[in-house]
């Protein structure tokens, strides 16, 4: 197509051959990647120079013999899939890694502990073999959990995989035939009709009114019209040349396979995007983090204690069963599993917003983001032009672009207005499919190219049945739009039966229709064309077009009766009738609209500290108004341009860093060094990229990342692709996306709107915070877990807490309540603050770990020792008498152990005491984690501020208390788990500790909430 | 800017700068003042930490009764225990090796001194046999110390250790007629029996039933006598002498491992816990080599 500013539209294509100048260190494979890309040699070639070198008939085809030939060569047409990790390295993966090496560890010593008392003893105890496979059981379940949840995830993408087309029409010894895509070769010849998938990048020869929608790989979202000639240099701006999986929206073609499979356009990218290596997600490089403290502190824990307890005499054996009980203690089993959870629900909550996430770590990478580079066609906008503008009776008017037709309207009585509408809806070959009269105007689907359709619903929507215009006006002859008169008109008769005058109605690019004026129609009126008015409408087109519209201009001619007579024969070939002296009537500019949702939702993203970067492949001035439409150059900043043109001086005179918004041409990008990118990147807080390849989308993308940024990516095509993988969350388009660019992404927005980014950045703020307070609430009971091992070892009591006991907090009942803190609202405007600074907010840091460990989980710890003295001095056995028990406690030959009172215990009777401690211990820890979930609720504000509203978290108390109650008082438990039933006032012992909780974090959040930026901010705040 | 850059990348930096970091003065990423004050924090809070468990401790302790535990449910069933008990419930011994017995003997002989008559005489009193010794507390007044009753090491006979006799000095070992001593563990206010006293009856365990030979018991019967009991805690009856039933093995088979149960044969206690196996009853390995 070629209306008005379509021509400068061209005259910018001159694209670069993709940064290849630039010397850049990163990834020369890369670039070697894309530099094939330019190899595309046949556009140039003759059609004949083309057969040779594909060795092939222009009319006959390949024979059968040779097709098979380069098959076996060249091997089937389809793109390899990205290499996937084999499912059996996924399930190892998850079953060694994170704790997981830790957990074996301990189920190793257990069972070597279990193999030397075999050995050595004649009745060994069977508690260590139990031991070593509740362990292991524990880390396969955990494995297969995790494997089962992410195996989850990724099946959502098994739908999307369906790339290659299907059957292709292919001429073969001179006979068409119908075969499967994957079998096209290169030297093929091959026929393809509008609504076809394009099979391979194919050489056209002929063509009959072809257009491909190219949208999927330049991000033009304009049909592309296709000729045997060569146009242009660059293989993707020539005429001559469709590409694979591409798509043919009208006419006819046939052109020669030059490329099959990987070795296409389109595949090269796909391979570039699938050999990009990613990296970590924020999230799991958080958590690795957070393994590696934990890990740190269980082998330091372990070791030094291992190393004590040889030294105090203890042996071997015992030292290795002191060995895994701090293990045990140290790792939080269930945490992983929380975290996943957490992570899943908030998937879910997020899919059912429109965002469906690929990969469940990417949950929480949106709200790390701090820069978005988004695509422009079809995520900002809505893909769709429409009318925005009109210029008629010496006036600007406003046309509604919203989607739902809530925007503004204008003065529509006037019967230039009118006039205007005829001529829209005549001079048009659009119409509406049929059978959608119960659909919205604007949801219908059009057959006719976009700026007609835009044309169509415009008048549709303001002056009612355009069919019915139609009828009323028959047409009598028409001369479609071609790019040498690049006007189109028709000719039809008039509605009055009584006026037998033919009415001539014509379209166009402005200047040359204001060419074929001689008049002017204002208020209905004729007037005649004055300089004045010329003058107004340079300017109203200038002005149009500055905004990034595609303006055509309008006019009509009452042909005079005299020399048209009803029945003239109009001939469209050889023109018999006169096409100048008309009455210009008007202007109507159309554009791709900005979503209605957008500018909300970039205002929304900037307000959070995220900087949103247009990198659109689209002409300058287009992206600039959108960018301006949309907020991504907010009202009152210019670029450099618009500062030389306000002062009248030339662009180099301006101080660059006068200028915080940018648009930056991707030709001009080209010749940029790395450094002058980041600066650009640093410098400017609003900037615009046009005219981009996908190699230049990358080098954006990575440029963002050199600064410290997390980017986000979002974008449709399959030129967005690579960025998309580059990018630390690829967000793709769920409706318009391409497969490719989908496979690329990490996520996918089903309504292809941009606002639902925010959401995502709203989602994955949310969880950050709650999963440390998750993870806060988590390890906070590893203090109660590991002091009885401590205390146990050093003043050798007898154990107050288990390793199975601590088992079941982990994975019992610490589980649903470190859920439910994935529920837990936001504490203050998440979208008010800055983006995390992934160098210093981790999410465990030393703050978490000094609350969780050094004051919380000290109390728990005293909490649970508490109910131990209490349950031993009340059977007996008072404080003062237990250090140095643990000996004879533990030694099975003493049946007659005194206590205080002088009463003789046997073994099994004081073990079942022992065993009531670990159980009233672990009631404990739930009481006081009671008082922890509330507290962990917030971490600045207070409970009261926050409400209770968490009914997961209601539920989680209550269900930790059930789940202990369970344990406790079951029949067998004392068989199966060793848990003994407890005296209902020993459930009270960790009460006032519990309260003490509650109370102390209270007042730490007070004191730190009135003084901000104090020093318990600076020591507490995690 | 390249300034920031360097001020940026302190990572890069030695390691040894996260120990004592020169330019900020930072220990362990952390300056004096700010160790200082955290260490402050934590000493302030650890003792607050530790008044309170104090407290709370104190509070417990209070609640407890000094004379009588709280709980003694678990005591439902004593224990029974063999004295000497040598290494994992296993009397191993040469009838030639004396000194493979004599560690026995010495054990016996300081086991069973509080048991000699004169020490008996003078911290206890003669009771009425066959009826329970009470010594209730008249409500809020106690009625301490409460006294106990003797138990007299002659009344084990061959078994007391005295005598000039070797065969009775060594409570048998030395003759291949070993005296096992067993003692029905003490439990604050037990009652082990009501109209019989509760004795000992020790039997062969497993297929050891030729083995284990004939069995003499001390006192008469192998009876612990009710006037022993209650017992009120060592705290209120300080002197409190905990009766003990000897059994001699009088014909058991050498060089051979006998297995012998012991149990406790009362009215009041029927049944054994199928886990505890001290519970009312005790096991041990009976082992007596003699050269041929």
């Amino acid at each position: 197509m070629g209306y008005g500013r379509s021509d400068s539209y061209r005259v910018a294509t001159t694209q670069d051959k993709d940064g290849k100048g630039s010397p850049k260190k990163k990834g020369e494979r890369d670039m070697d990647e894309l530099k094939k890309e330019v190899a595309v040699t046949e556009h140039k070639m003759s059609v004949e120079e083309c057969c040779r070198k594909h060795n092939t008939d222009i009319v006959q085809g390949l024979t059968n013999a040779k097709a098979a030939e380069f098959l076996l060569r060249d091997g089937p047409n389809a793109l390899t899939p990205p290499p996937t990790t084999p499912e059996w390295v996924k399930f190892c993966r998850n079953l060694f890694g994170g704790f997981s090496l830790l957990l074996w560890l301990g189920a190793m010593l257990c069972f070597v502990a279990y193999i030397i008392q075999a050995i050595t003893e004649d009745e060994p105890a069977g508690d260590n073999l139990y031991l070593g496979i509740v362990l292991s059981v524990v880390v396969i379940i955990t494995g297969c959990f995790s494997y089962f949840q992410e195996a989850k995830s990724s099946k959502i993408m098994e739908s999307f995989k369906n790339m290659v087309p299907q059957q292709a029409l292919v001429i073969r010894e001179g006979e068409k035939m119908q075969i499967d895509a994957v079998e096209v070769v290169a030297g093929d010849l091959v026929e393809i009709k509008g609504g076809d998938r394009i099979p391979a990048d194919l050489r056209v020869v002929s063509a009959h009114g072809c257009k491909v929608d190219n949208s999927s790989l330049t991000g033009e979202s304009e049909p592309q019209s296709r000729s045997p000639d060569c146009t242009s240099d660059n293989p993707l701006e020539t005429k001559n040349i469709v590409f694979f999986s591409t798509n043919c929206v009208e006419g006819t073609a046939r052109g020669i396979v030059i490329f099959t499979g990987d070795r296409t356009v389109m595949g090269r990218i796909a391979t570039l995007a699938s050999g990009l290596d990613t990296g970590k997600t924020p999230i799991a490089k958080e958590i690795e983090h957070f393994i590696h403290i934990i890990t740190g502190v269980a082998v330091f824990l372990g070791l030094s204690f291992f190393i004590l307890s040889i030294i105090l005499g203890y042996s071997w054996l015992e030292a290795v069963i002191f060995l895994i009980g701090i293990i045990v203690a140290n790792v939080p089993e269930g945490l992983l599993a929380t975290v996943t959870v957490c992570l899943t629900l908030t998937a879910k909550r997020m899919a059912k917003k429109n965002c469906l996430v690929k990969n469940l770590e990417a949950v929480e990478t949106l709200g790390s983001t701090s820069t978005i580079c988004s695509d422009k066609t079809g995520t900002l906008t809505q893909n769709r032009m429409t009318v925005a503008h009109m210029w008629f009776d010496n006036q600007i008017h406003e046309a509604d672009t919203t989607e739902d037709q809530s925007g503004a309207s204008f003065d529509k009585s006037s019967a230039t207005w009118i006039a205007l509408a005829r001529i829209a809806a005549l001079c048009n070959r659009a119409v509406f499919k049929a059978g959608q009269d119960q659909f919205p105007i604007l949801k219908r689907d059009v057959a006719g190219d976009a700026s007609e359709s835009a044309l169509l619903k415009c008048i549709e929507l303001c002056c009612g049945s355009v069919r019915a215009m139609r009828d009323r006006n028959k047409k009598v002859a028409e001369i479609p739009f071609n790019s040498t008169n690049k006007y189109q008109l028709s000719i039809h008769d008039t509605e009055d039966p009584n006026d037998n005058r033919y009415l001539l109605v014509m379209k166009g690019a402005p200047e040359r229709i204001l060419d074929r004026c001689s008049t002017i129609l204002l208020q209905g009126k004729e007037q005649p064309m004055d300089e004045e008015l010329k003058e107004a409408f340079q300017s109203a087109y200038m002005e149009l077009g500055g905004l990034g519209e595609r303006v055509l201009g309008f006019c009509h001619l009452l042909m005079p009766e005299d020399q048209y007579p009803k029945g003239f024969a109009f001939d469209c070939d050889d023109v018999n009738f006169t096409t100048d002296n008309m009455c210009f009537v008007g202007l109507m500019s159309m554009i791709d609209p900005p979503r209605a949702a957008v500018p909300d939702a970039v205002g929304k993203c900037r307000s959070a500290g995220i900087k949103v970067i247009m990198v659109t492949g689209d002409h300058p001035i287009t992206a600039k108004a959108i960018a301006k439409g949309v907020g991504i150059i907010s009202e009152g900043n210019e670029t450099v341009e618009d500062i030389a043109a306000r002062l009248n001086i030339p662009v180099s005179q301006v101080n660059p860093r006068d200028a915080k918004a940018c648009v930056i041409h991707g030709t001009d990008l080209k010749d940029m060094a790395g450094d002058h990118i980041d600066d650009i990147l640093r410098n400017h807080t609003e900037i615009v990229f046009a005219r981009t390849s996908p190699q230049q989308k990358l080098i954006i993308v990575e440029g963002c990342q050199r600064g410290g940024a997390i980017v986000a990516v979002t974008g449709d095509g399959v030129n967005d692709s690579p960025a998309l993988k580059k990018a630390d969350i690829g967000v793709a388009m769920g409706i318009s996306g391409s497969d490719v660019s989908k496979q690329a992404a990490d996520m996918i927005l089903l309504d292809d709107n941009f606002a639902s980014i925010v959401t995502g950045v709203e989602e994955g703020r949310l969880i950050f915070d709650n999963l440390k307070k998750s993870i806060a609430y988590t390890l906070t009971s590893n203090i109660p877990e590991i002091t009885p091992f401590l205390f146990f070892i050093c003043a050798s009591i007898p154990l107050p807490l288990g390793t199975i006991t601590i088992l079941c907090i982990d994975l019992g009942t610490d589980m649903v309540p470190a859920i439910s803190l994935a529920y837990e609202t936001a504490e203050s405007d998440i979208m008010k603050r800055q983006p995390r600074n992934p160098a210093r907010d981790k999410l465990v840091n030393e703050r978490l770990i000094s609350i969780a460990y050094g004051q919380i989980g000290m109390i728990q710890a005293l909490g649970g020792f508490f109910a131990y003295f209490v349950i031993l001095a009340e059977n007996g056995f008072l404080p003062s008498m237990l250090i140095g028990t643990r000996l004879s406690w533990d030694d099975r030959t003493v049946n007659d152990l005194e206590d205080s009172y002088g009463q003789q215990w046997t073994y099994e009777q004081r073990k079942i005491v022992e065993y009531t401690c670990h159980t009233a211990f672990f009631v404990s820890i739930v009481v006081v984690q009671w008082a922890d979930l509330i507290v962990c609720k917030t971490r600045r504000n207070s409970v009261f501020q926050q409400g209770m509203r968490n009914k997961i978290l209601i539920f989680g108390l209550f269900e930790e208390t059930a789940l202990a109650a369970f344990l406790s008082y079951t029949p067998g438990m004392d068989v199966a788990l060793r848990m003994y039933p407890l005296k209902p006032s020993w459930w009270f012992c960790a009460f006032p500790y519990s309260l003490l909780i509650f109370v102390y974090d209270e007042i730490r959040k007070l004191i730190l909430r009135r003084n901000p930026g104090g020093w318990v901010e600076k020591e507490t705040y995690y | 800017m390249a300034k920031e850059d360097d001020e940026r990348k302190p990572k890069s930096a030695p390691w040894t700068e996260f120990f004592w970091n020169p330019r900020t003065h930072e220990v362990m990423g952390r300056t004096a003042s700010s160790w200082g004050l955290i260490i402050l924090f934590y000493l302030v809070f650890y003792t607050f930490l530790a008044g309170m468990f104090v407290l709370t401790m104190y509070v417990m302790l209070c609640t407890i009764d000094e004379y009588k535990p709280t709980y003694q449910d678990r005591l439902a069933i004593p224990g029974l225990m063999i004295r000497p008990k040598g290494e994992l419930m296993e009397i191993i011994y040469n009838i030639e090796d004396t000194e493979s017995w004599d560690k026995y003997i010495q054990k016996l002989d300081n086991f069973l001194a509080p048991y000699n008559d004169s020490v008996q005489a003078q911290k206890n009193d003669v009771c009425t046999p066959d009826s329970f010794f009470y010594q209730e507390d008249s409500g809020e007044v106690r009625n301490n110390p409460k006294r106990s009753c003797q138990f007299n090491r002659t009344m084990l006979g061959s078994c007391s250790g005295l005598g000039s006799e070797s065969d009775v000095r060594t409570y048998g070992y030395g003759t291949g007629q070993p005296c096992i001593f067993i003692k029905l563990n003490r439990v604050i206010g037990m009652l082990p029996g009501k109209g019989q006293a509760p004795y000992v009856s020790c039997g062969p365990k497993n297929q050891d039933t030729d083995k284990i030979g004939e069995l003499e018991y001390f006192p008469t019967n192998g009876s612990y006598n009710f006037m022993y009991y209650p017992f009120y805690g060592i705290r209120a009856q300080v002197n409190y002498s905990q009766p003990l039933v000897a059994v001699k093995f009088t014909n058991i088979t050498y060089n051979t491992d006998v297995n012998v149960e012991c149990k406790i044969i009362s009215d009041t206690i029927t049944e054994y816990s199928e886990r505890d196996k001290f519970a009312g009853r005790v096991s041990f390995r009976l082992r007596i080599n003699k050269n041929i």
